[in-house]
This record gives structure tokens, sequence and C-alpha cells, in this order.
């Protein structure tokens, strides 16, 4: 039996209270329970907190709903959904720095 | 019923259908949606605005006269709603308009519809006049519901970006509404259908029944597409994509300009710049395409279109197709892209739900359902209403009016595009993917480039493409105010959140100091700022009296109109014997008088002038009426069974307007 969901913690399996090795339709079947319960339109008088809490059943899904981010999730973690550190905004940048990426990347 | 909308009891919200040809507005009542029909009896509205000399016009009453006043009569403010005026689909859709539309010349560079009222050129924004428009569907469900409605929710295509979604939202604060919720279109219907089948099927509580569903939704003006699974109660939107630019009017544009090259091929002469015979011919452009839903051939005929050449065409169904084969075409691109975000196999669709007027057009059937291997398609559903239907129940749900079924409903949307920052290289950085469910936040970290930097300046876009050029610039983030430090040692957390109308709005934390305050964020999307918004509240309700001034003018001169045609009724009815020659002829006079007067007049005159004129004509009429009386000696016994009340003689009783009781002036009849 999976444990119950808890919103706080910062592992998703555990935000929709299923087991690491829970079958999509399971997945699935968490998140729209906890949807139903949380989703900032059925908590009107408490729409701000609800949103926060959506927010992280919705992040929760989108990763072990989707086979490859699952994947990767659970080797690596929340580490490993994020695509490599971005470097600094445009701001800098210098104009044949621009183009020599431009080129690279073909338009 | 208490007047709800103040002391909480019961107030009503609505949805509406902000469509770029027509309007639609329901309202949850009772415990069901009533789709409401405006003053003229329509349950769609044009979406229609014009000015005449004297008074502005809204809905069925501005399109009806759009023949004789092509200049100021404004439409499709859906299709200029948040874009620049060098947009290039805005500088090709100027070409086809009879109206005038301009840039505000600011850095924003926004259109501006120019009109002329009362010899002034007037400018207004497009959220000016689709808040017009919202007005119009406003006031058309205070009048069912018999109070003020103030809360709104207001449906945008799917596929409407960023800007579009903003603008649309402050064009209901324009109108004075209490925007609750802007809602995507193919989601509303989704509700509408959602609904439908359920009451059909009795409801088994036999587990969760998942069903996939395509709402394909063409309107006059735009194209979406949506896939949904929905269970019990959740609607939950897996993809959408679209075309916020395709739509029923494409498809008559293409058919005027064909007709056009028609006429000038057989009279060897060019309408073109003849307004009023282009508006002639669009709409029975637009009524022939109808009528090829139905029929496999129309005849298009306008009399005296230009030069006095009379227009006459045959056009069969096959060649409406021909000439719009490219847009039904193009419309099974995002079909296709949309089930392939979706990641659903096209078995696994159980149902092909047609939206929008468009989607009547047989040659699009045909593709949809060849599409999908020759599928039957879902017809079931109104394809004018059933936007409005979803919104009336939405605007129940996030407002907490609905019944316990509609309450236990849940929606859940996404954003439409991606939504991501320029990095180093002109490289799109997506934040927020497109089809994620809103409402939803994304963080990202960012540093200096450079020593002691103290800002960092953020460009926003919004597009699916690598590079951010080949995408849409929403708008940039200007963050100063950061500590001058070495590069690369501030930490700046940047916030992207997606609320639940699908609109970005961006924070930013110095995750060095945890001082908010310490950032400031320059927002420049290029929206209507609140001092903007303000104004043109003021502006409205300020339209607000002059229509109001217009419509008493209005009933003055209906009250004038009617009170002639009665009179000359009466005139004839009554036996010529029992009336005096001198007074017959005064009183045939004084119409004459009238009539005169209204030919010239009842375009300017005011309701003080309309009920003057109506007294002087009363007094003639009264003059004959109290002699007959005195002469007939069965008139009060007639009249003896009427109640005693102040109906004026025109309703059967004994007042004059002034309040002067006849029976005062006349002897005892007996």
């Amino acid at each position: 039996m999976a444990p119950a969901p808890n919103l706080k913690s910062a592992d998703f399996y555990e935000v929709l209270g299923v087991a690491r090795d829970a079958s999509d339709a399971q997945i699935t079947k968490a998140y729209r329970k906890l949807a139903q319960k949380h989703h900032p339109d059925k908590n009107l008088a408490r729409k701000e907190q609800a949103e926060e809490e959506f927010k992280c059943i919705a992040e929760a899904y989108d990763v072990l709903h989707d086979p490859e981010k699952r994947k990767l999730y659970d080797r690596f973690g929340k580490e490993g959904l994020q695509g490599g550190v971005p470097e600094a905004g445009a701001a800098g940048m210098s104009p044949d720095q621009t183009n020599m990426f431009a080129n690279l990347f073909g338009g | 019923m208490p007047d709800g909308a103040d002391d909480g009891k019961k107030s009503y919200s609505m949805g509406i259908d902000l469509g770029t040809t027509y309007s639609c507005v329901g309202i949850f009542k009772d415990g069901e949606v009533q789709i409401i029909a405006n003053d003229q009896g329509n349950r769609t509205t044009p979406s229609y605005v014009a000015w005449t000399d004297k008074e502005r016009l809204l809905g069925d009453a501005a399109k009806n006269q759009v023949a004789s006043n092509p200049t100021n009569t404004v439409f499709d403010a859906k299709r200029l709603i948040g874009r620049t005026f060098q947009d290039p689909i805005v500088q090709a859709d100027l070409k086809l308009w009879p109206f005038r539309v301009v840039s505000d010349g600011s850095p924003d560079d926004k259109p501006l519809i120019e009109v002329m009222y009362q010899d002034v050129a007037k400018k207004f924004h497009p959220e000016e006049i689709s808040s017009m428009i919202l007005t119009k569907m406003k006031l058309t469900a205070e009048a069912f519901v018999g109070q003020r409605v103030r809360n709104a929710v207001i449906t945008v295509p799917a596929y409407f970006n960023d800007s579009q979604r903003q603008a649309t939202k402050d064009a209901g604060e324009i109108a004075g509404l209490n925007v609750l919720r802007i809602v995507n279109e193919p989601t509303a219907a989704a509700i509408a259908y959602g609904l439908d089948t359920k009451s059909k099927e009795k409801k088994t509580k036999s587990g969760e029944k998942e069903t996939n569903i395509l709402v394909f939704d063409m309107g006059g003006g735009t194209f979406d597409v949506s896939i949904l699974t929905i269970t019990d109660t959740v609607f939950e939107v897996k993809a959408t994509a679209g075309d916020p630019h395709l739509g029923g009017e494409d498809f008559d544009n293409r058919m005027l300009s064909y007709c056009i090259s028609e006429f000038r091929r057989k009279h060897k002469s060019d309408p073109t710049r003849n307004q009023r015979a282009i508006r002639r011919l669009r709409t029975q452009c637009e009524r022939a395409k109808r009528q090829l839903s139905t029929q496999t051939s129309v005849t298009i005929e306008v009399d005296s279109l230009h030069e006095g050449q009379d227009f006459n065409l045959r056009l069969s169904r096959a060649k409406f197709e021909e000439l719009c084969m490219d847009y039904f075409k193009k419309a099974m691109e995002p079909v296709s892209q949309c089930l392939g975000d979706s990641g659903l196999p096209k078995s696994q669709i159980s149902d092909v739900v047609l939206v929008g007027g468009s989607t009547r057009i047989p040659k699009v059937q045909e593709l949809i359902s060849s599409f999908f291997n020759g599928k039957q398609l879902c017809k079931e559903i109104n394809p004018d209403e059933a936007v409005a239907y979803g919104a009336a129940v939405q605007a129940a749900i996030v407002s907490g009016t609905g019944t316990e079924e509609v309450e236990n409903m849940l929606l859940l949307d996404v954003a439409p595009l991606s939504l991501g920052i320029e990095m180093a290289g002109g490289m799109m950085q997506k934040l927020i993917e497109r089809n994620s469910t809103i409402p939803t936040n994304k963080s990202q970290d960012f540093t200096t480039a450079e020593d002691y930097q103290d800002y960092v300046e953020i460009k926003v876009y919004e597009g699916e493409r690598a590079m951010v050029k080949d995408n849409n610039y929403l708008g940039k983030f200007v963050l100063t105010g950061i500590p001058k430090t070495l590069r690369g040692v501030p930490k700046i957390k940047v916030t992207f959140n997606v609320d639940s109308n699908g609109i970005l709005e961006v924070t930013a934390e110095d995750m060095k100091t945890h001082r908010k305050g310490e950032i400031q964020i320059t927002n420049e999307k290029g929206r209507l700022s609140q001092r903007d918004i303000e104004r043109m509240l003021q502006d409205a309700e300020a339209h607000k009296e002059e229509d109001d001034l217009a419509r008493g003018e209005m009933m003055a001169r209906e009250s004038i109109t009617v009170y002639m045609r009665r009179t000359r009724k009466a005139l004839e009815d009554i036996d010529s014997e029992k009336i005096l020659k001198r007074d017959r002829e005064r009183l045939e006079k004084k119409m004459e008088e009238v009539d005169l007067w209204l030919d010239e007049h009842s375009n300017k005159a005011t309701k003080e002038e309309f009920e003057a004129k109506q007294r002087e004509l009363e007094s003639a009429m009264n003059t004959i009426m109290l002699k007959i009386n005195r002469s007939e000696s069965d008139f009060w016994e007639q009249q003896a069974i009427l109640p005693e009340n102040e109906k004026t003689i025109e309703q059967g009783g004994y007042f004059l307007d002034s309040g002067l009781d006849i029976r005062d002036l006349i002897e005892d009849p007996d």
C-alpha cells in the first residue's frame, strides 16, 4: 500500500503518495484525486494556498507521467531534470559571440 | 428576487463567448445554463460597433447599417487585439477593412481604430471596441436576470498568446466587468459536450470511465484544436494547437476576391475602391458560403453593384472548395500536431467534437473525418452556443454558484505556447513547456556576466523554435538594484508564473539577500497600463450616458411615430360626419407638419423636442376627441367599465399627458 500523499515532500512519489514502482494508471489516478482536492477552483476560500499546493501536485505528475522524465528523475533526482545550468542573461554578450552561436545552430 | 449583486445573497456570473464575428452569452440559472437572446431575439450578437451622426450602435443594429456606413462600422477587433500595428497579419487585414487603422506612434506600436463621430475623428484601442461588445452582452444578460451582472468568464481561442489574453482581460475591465477567468474556447465547448453526454448516458457508477475527445473549433476568425481526457468529473486538456487567424472570414475574403475579379472581367471596371459595393458584395458572399453548406450551388446577386452594373454569379460548392482548399488543408496541420503532443494514437480518440460556424462546411467535415479514417463526427452540440454554454458553467464553478453536479467538475487547462528567455547566442531557453497544466510556475537562477554589473536584462519570448528571433517577443524584464560585486557572484532567482488565465507574471528574488524588494522588474509587455485602463473605463462610463441619452431620444422618437400612426388610423375610422371639417383640417395640417419635421430632425432632435411635438399633435387630436365624446351619449357608459386610474386617453383613460383630467373639461354628458 502506498503512503499517504505529502505535498511538502521534496520527493515526487511522496507528493502524490504512490509507490516508486507505481504504474502510470496509479499515478494518474492519484494525481486526479489530489487535483480535485487541492485545485484553487475547488478551494475558493483559500485560493492562493491551494494554488501552491496544486502546482506541487502538477509538477510531480508532469515528471512521473512522462516516461523519459521519470527515468531521469529515478536515476538523478531533480538535478537530472535540469537541462544543464544556464549562463547569465543576454546582458554582456558580445556581437561576434552571438553570430558564432547563430551559425552553430543554423539560425 | 433580491438585488443580489450587492447584498451577496444571489448574484449571477455569466459566460461570454467573445467571437471575431459573433458573440454569445450564457448564464447559469435555476440549475441549468440559459443561452440568452438579445433585444432582437437573437441568441448570437454580431461583434460590431458603429458610429452614426447621432449615436453609437452595438450588435445587430451596427451590422444592419454597415452597407450605408462602412467606414464607421468596426468589426474584427479580435483580429487586432494584442497585436502590434506592424504585425504582418494586421498589415494584411488592413487592406480588407473599410474602417481606418493607424499606429499609436508609441514604441509599443499599438494599433488604433479611427472613426468619425459627430465630425470629430475618434480613435479606439481594440480593447475598447471589444469592451463595447462585452457591454452589449452584459446588458443582454442583465435584461434576462433582471439585475446587475458584473462577474464574467470570457473565452479566448486556446491558441491566443499572452498579449492577446491580457488584452482580452483588459477589455473586460474596461467594460466594468469583474473578469473571473479567461477560459479557452475548445475547453469550454468540451464542458458543453461532457455535460450533454453525461445527461444522455444514464450515469453508471461503475468506476472511472475515461474518454479522450478532440475538439475542432473553427469560428469566424480563429481556429483551435484541443484534446481532452474526460473522466466523471475531471476535464483534463492534454494538448492544444491552432491558428489564431483562420476562420470563416478568410473564406469570405477568398470568395470576395473571386467575385471582384469576375466583375472586372465582365464589366471592365474595378469596384475595389467602392467601399459600399465591397461591403454589399461581402455580405452576399457570406450568405452564399452558408448556403453552400446545404446546397450544391448558389447564385450571388447584387443589383447595381458598381457604376450601375448588376452583379450576378453562379457559384458551385466545388468552386468554393477549390477557392478555400489551402485553408482547409492548413487546418489539418494543428490536428496532427495536437495529436502528436497528446501522445495518443488516433484510435484512442473516441469522439471528434465540432464547434464554431465554419465546421458546418461539408469539405471541412470530410477532411477531418478522413483524417480519422472515416470516423463519424460528433455534431450533437450547438456549434454556435457550446462555447458560451461551457463558459457559463465555468463561471458557476469559479464563483461557487452552480449545482452540486457542476461544482464537482474540475477543469485542468494548459498553456498553449512555450515560454522562455533569450540565452547566450540568441538561443531560447524554455522555462515553461507548451501544454503544461496551468496554473504553473518555474524558476531559474541568474547571475551577472560582468564585474560590478548591477542589473540584468531578461528578454521573454513565447514559441517553439530554437532561436528567439523565430519566436514571438513578449517584452523584457529588467532587474535592477543587484548588489555590485564580481561577475557570477550574485544569484537572482527569477520565477515565471502562468496563472489560471494562461497569463504570465514574472517575479524575481535576490537569493543572497533574500530581499524581493531589492529587485525591480520593469514590465514592458506592451500592454495597456493600469492608467490607460482606468481612463478607458471612464470613457466607457461617459459613453454609457450618451447611450442612455440616445436611448431616451429613440424612445421619444418611437413614441411620436407610433402616435402618428394611430392618429391616422383613428381619423380613418371615425365617422367623418362626427368631425368638424375645420378640426380635421387642423389635425391633418398638424400631422403633415410633424411629418416634415421628423424627416428633417429625427436624427438630431432631443427627447424634449420629440415630446413637445407629440404634445402639439395630442392637443389637436384631443379637441376632436372631446367633441366626438360630447356628441356621443354612450361614450361614458362604454368607458365606465374601466377602472378609475391614471390611464391617458390613448390608453383608454381620462388623462392628457399633461396630467389634466379631461372630465373636468366636459360638461356632464347627462
